[in-house]
Order: structure tokens, then sequence, then C-alpha cells
């Protein structure tokens, strides 16, 4: 770590040493004028009343420049640590964010102006002594999911024990006033790095509005998913009906209607699950689930709404897992879509269900697309026509909630997606 | 008494209702619709429909009253399959209880009408059957 990193977190090893270096500085020096100005004294002079009267002369100077050199180095340093602490001040008093101080026992001897705005108090005499039960009672500090947080958890609390700093997002509800979404973290001043500190700081940011319009994305991209479910199944039966009673021409376009509904509906569902991951409120309901039948009703699904590819599902094992299956569903469609899409005009696509070890693996292998003169490193693959990687990164994430595992490798010219869930039962 | 080939569709959606009759229609299937939930309690107190196709969210009374609503007055005498946009909605009708069947959004011409076929008989073989 540089020397100016740890001076700054307080390395009172450093300290010791310069001040030791300044005494031994100051002993070398006092001695050598000592010994020197003697030396000089009893080569000029020999008689002892004129000698007596040089050396008091001599310690009164010596004394006087001490004490000239001490004032010129308190006055120097009194006056950069009043710079600092007004420089501090500054800040705190116009940082947007809400500070408190707390001293070592633990109350707030120090609230900024817009820790006092963010609180809905009329002064900082308000809030100075106010320990974390008082807090927790004036302003019912609760986690996002609305449960309590325990005045021994607040992070102003736990940093005076624990190393710093920590974080988290909660809401206050301050009397009177509108409740405030804060990250809040902190971090102590201790006098020796492990040792408890005897100051903590603590940094209140106001995410109210920031929250606010995450759960009015979210909001947003729910109800949009669940309002463009029903004119797609307009839509796509319409198409189905005219199908069934239409010349092979417009069976044909029924076809593409539905295939372009069912990118709709994927895209949609996709983007949703992308926001629920986002503000983590992505839920699970976890079912006893037979791999058999859903792999193949995706597989023969998307078979029917790939135009350019024959999809070949191979059933080599007969797992169950524990999982949602509406988002097994999800993520098989997914990589399945993904790998028809990467793959080269005509090129099959297995879809293969096996184990490996005590897992269930679906495999789905293609070969990707061939590029004119690149190496095969830079083929594209999967994700390079998924939506921005949005069908990716949401299929990885469902996967890994499951206890599963993502994973895409090409050999030979054939790319894989393996993706592996813990098995209940395998036959 | 109930029509054995009645199928009550309840959506709040006029396209989806028409879409849905005609494809039951030409499958030989009787139709009704109604756009809400009062309006089904309604149509199923003239006639005991084969089987309620009921969407969830309409307004004057949604699909989760309405079912309620047709459980308390006739048990488990009509059937009712929720049609659904939401998630999960399987989970939440074995929740509830009473729900004989759950239809996600989007769906398919030929799970509805496999679906249909459990709970009603058709009047005549219908376009689909020839």
């Amino acid at each position: 770590m540089p020397a100016r990193e740890i001076w700054l977190i307080g390395e009172p090893a450093i300290e010791r040493r310069v001040a030791l270096a300044v005494v031994i500085a100051f002993v070398i020096a006092g001695s050598a004028w000592i010994f020197l100005s003697d030396l000089l004294l009893y080569a000029v002079v020999h008689d002892r009343t004129v000698i007596a009267r040089f050396e008091t002369a001599k310690g009164c100077a010596f004394v006087g420049l001490t004490a000239w050199l001490l004032y010129a180095i308190t006055l120097r340093s009194v006056a950069q640590l009043t710079k600092a602490n007004r420089t501090i001040f500054a800040v705190l008093e116009s940082i947007g964010d809400g500070v408190l101080l707390l001293e070592s026992d633990r109350t707030i001897a120090y609230a900024n102006p817009a820790s006092i705005g963010m609180l809905g108090v009329a002064k900082l005499a308000d809030l100075q002594g106010m320990g974390a039960p008082e807090f927790s009672r004036r302003f019912h500090v609760s986690y996002l999911d609305g449960s309590l947080v325990p005045p021994d958890q607040f992070v102003s609390q736990r940093v005076f024990d624990e190393p710093g700093p920590i974080r988290y997002k909660s809401v206050l509800y301050p009397p009177g006033a509108r409740e405030v979404v804060i990250s809040c973290t902190a971090a102590g001043v201790r006098p020796e790095i492990g040792k408890t500190a005897d100051i903590v700081v603590s940094v209140m940011h106001d995410i109210t509005v920031t929250e606010h319009l995450d759960r009015l994305r979210d909001e947003l991209f729910t109800s949009t998913a669940h309002a463009i479910k029903t004119p797609v199944t307009v839509i796509k039966s319409a198409a189905q009906l005219l199908s069934a009673v239409g010349s092979s021409e417009v069976r044909r376009s029924t076809v593409m209607i539905d295939r372009q509904c069912e990118r709709v509906q994927q895209l949609v569902e996709n983007l949703l699950l992308l926001s629920r991951i986002r503000s983590g409120t992505l839920q699970l309901y976890p079912a006893d689930v037979d791999l058999v039948p859903v792999v193949k009703e995706i597989g023969s699904e998307m078979a029917g709404l790939s135009s350019r590819h024959v999809i070949d599902v191979q059933l080599d094992a007969h797992p169950r897992i524990r999982a949602d299956r509406e988002r097994i569903v999800t993520v098989l469609r997914n990589a399945i879509d993904g790998a028809t899409r990467a793959s080269r005009p005509g090129g099959p696509v297995t879809v293969r269900l096996t184990r490996f070890g005590n897992d269930a693996e679906v495999a789905i292998s293609y070969q990707p697309q061939l590029s004119n003169g690149e190496a095969d490193d830079q083929c594209p693959n999967a994700t390079d026509f998924d939506d921005m990687g949005v069908a990716r990164y949401v299929t990885t994430v469902i996967v890994e909630a499951h206890g599963g595992r993502l994973t895409e490798q090409t050999i030979d010219d054939v790319t894989t997606i393996r993706m592996r869930f813990p098995a209940e039962g395998v036959v | 008494v109930i029509d054995s080939s009645d199928v009550l569709v309840v959506d709040d959606d006029p396209d989806l209702r028409e879409v849905v009759r005609t494809i039951l229609s030409l499958s030989g299937y009787e139709v009704r619709c109604a756009g809400n939930g009062q309006e089904a309690v309604e149509a199923v107190a003239q006639k005991l429909p084969a089987v309620v196709l009921l969407d969830m969210l309409m307004p004057v009374m949604d699909g989760w009253q309405c079912a309620r609503e047709l459980q308390a007055r006739y048990g488990r005498a009509v059937p009712i399959v929720v049609v659904t946009a939401a998630e999960h909605a399987r989970a939440r009708a074995d929740q509830i209880g009473g729900i004989d069947d759950v239809l996600s959004k989007p769906f398919e011409m030929d799970d509805l009408l496999r679906v249909v076929s459990r709970y009603a008989a058709k009047i005549e073989p219908g376009i689909r059957s020839s």
C-alpha cells in the first residue's frame, strides 16, 4: 500500500516515527550547538567569570531560539489543523448527502444540514446525543421489505466493531414527513487498525427518487408484458384460424405471423425478467419438474417456429429437478432460440437431455455460422444473436438461481450450450 | 341443467372474445360471450354452461371474484378454466382452489380446443374435426 494511503487511514507506527525523527534531530542539533559553542568559547576566553557569563547568555539564546522555533512550528501546525477543520466543516455543511458523526459513546455528535433536512428535525441539537434505540423509535428505520432494522444492526453501530465501510439500503419515516429511501454507508476512525472505532462517520444518500423510478420501470415492464399477451393471443389465434381455412399461401404467411408473435412475446418476457432481476424481485415457485415432457414440448414448439433448422430432441435420461417450470421453459426457449439464430442456415440443432454426475444436463448443439475470411474464434455465437445479450443474461441468472450452471463451448466447429441443474432423481 | 356443448367465454377484450368464439363455433361448440365477471354471473344464471373460459383482469368484476361467486352459487357444477396472462397463474389457482384448468396467454388454438374438449361436447363435428 502506498505510504500516502497508509498515512490517510492513520498508521500509528508512522506517526511515532515522524515524531521520533523530529526529537532526534533536535537532540543532535542542540547537543552539537552546546558542544561546539563550548569548544569555541574555551578556545577564545580563559577568564572563568567571563565564561560563566557567556554560558548563561548562550543558554538564554538557546532557550529563546527553541522557544521561537516551537512557536513557529506550533503556529504553523495549528493553522494547518484549523484550515483542515474548516475545510472538513465546509464539506460537511455543503454536501448534499446526510452525514452523521458518532462519538465513542455511540451517540450522534454532529449532523450536517442535509441530514437535518432528511430527518425532518428543526436543529442539530434535536439529534445530538441520540443513540441507536432512540433513532430507531423516531425514524422507524426499515429494510426495503418493510421489516424493522434492529438498532444494533445499524451500519453506524456495526462499524464501531466491524471493519468498514458497511453499506445497505433502508427506509426512514421522519415524523410528519414523507418516507425517505436511503443508501447508507459508515466507516470508523480507529486509533489502530482492528481496534474499536473512536468516531464513526455515517453517510446517508437519498435514493427515494431513483427507487421510485425503478419501481415505476418495474411496474411498466410488468403491465406491458401483461398487456401485450392479449393482443398477441388475438393475432396468433386469428392467424391460426386463417391457416385452418386458408390456402397454402395464406398458411405460409400465418406461420410467419406466428413466429414473429413468439419473438415479441419472448422479448417482452425477457425484458420483464431482466427488470425483476435488476430490482431483486425475481421470484421462483419451485416444484417437482419432470424435464422429459418440458424438453419435448419446447423442442417441438421451437421446431415449429424455425423454418431453417431441424431441431433434433434426444432424451437420454429421465431426470426430475426441483424448479420453477415457467422459468425453465423460458430458459429452454432462450437457449434453443439463440442456437437456431446463431446456427448456419439449414444446420442441425440438437437438444440433448442427459445426466452428468448428479446433475441433469440439457445440451444444445449447433454449427455456428461461418464468417468470410475470419478466424474461427471470431464466428458469431448465440449471444450475438439474442436481443442485446438480454436473453443470455436472463437465462444465466435463472439457471444459477436454480443452483445450476450455464456454459458454452465450441469444439471442432460445433458449439454446445450446456445447462446443468441439480437433479432429484435421474433414470 | 347443464348444456354440454355450451362454452361461456368471459374476457373484456372484444377481439379476443370474437376470435375465441369463431374458433370454438367452427369447431362445433355453442358459444356465448361476456365482457366481465358480472355479465358472466348473469349468463350462467340464465343457463349453466359446460365450461367457463374466464379471464382474470377485467373491469366491474374480475375473474377471481367471478370464480368465487360461481363456486358459491353452483359449487363445482360449472367447470372454470382460467385464461390469463398473469405469471404463475396455476400456482395462484391452486392456492384459491375450485379452478379446474389454467390456459396461459398467449395460447395455441390446439391448446384451447384441447382444454375445452375436456369439459364440453361438440354439437357438430366442426372444421377442426373434419
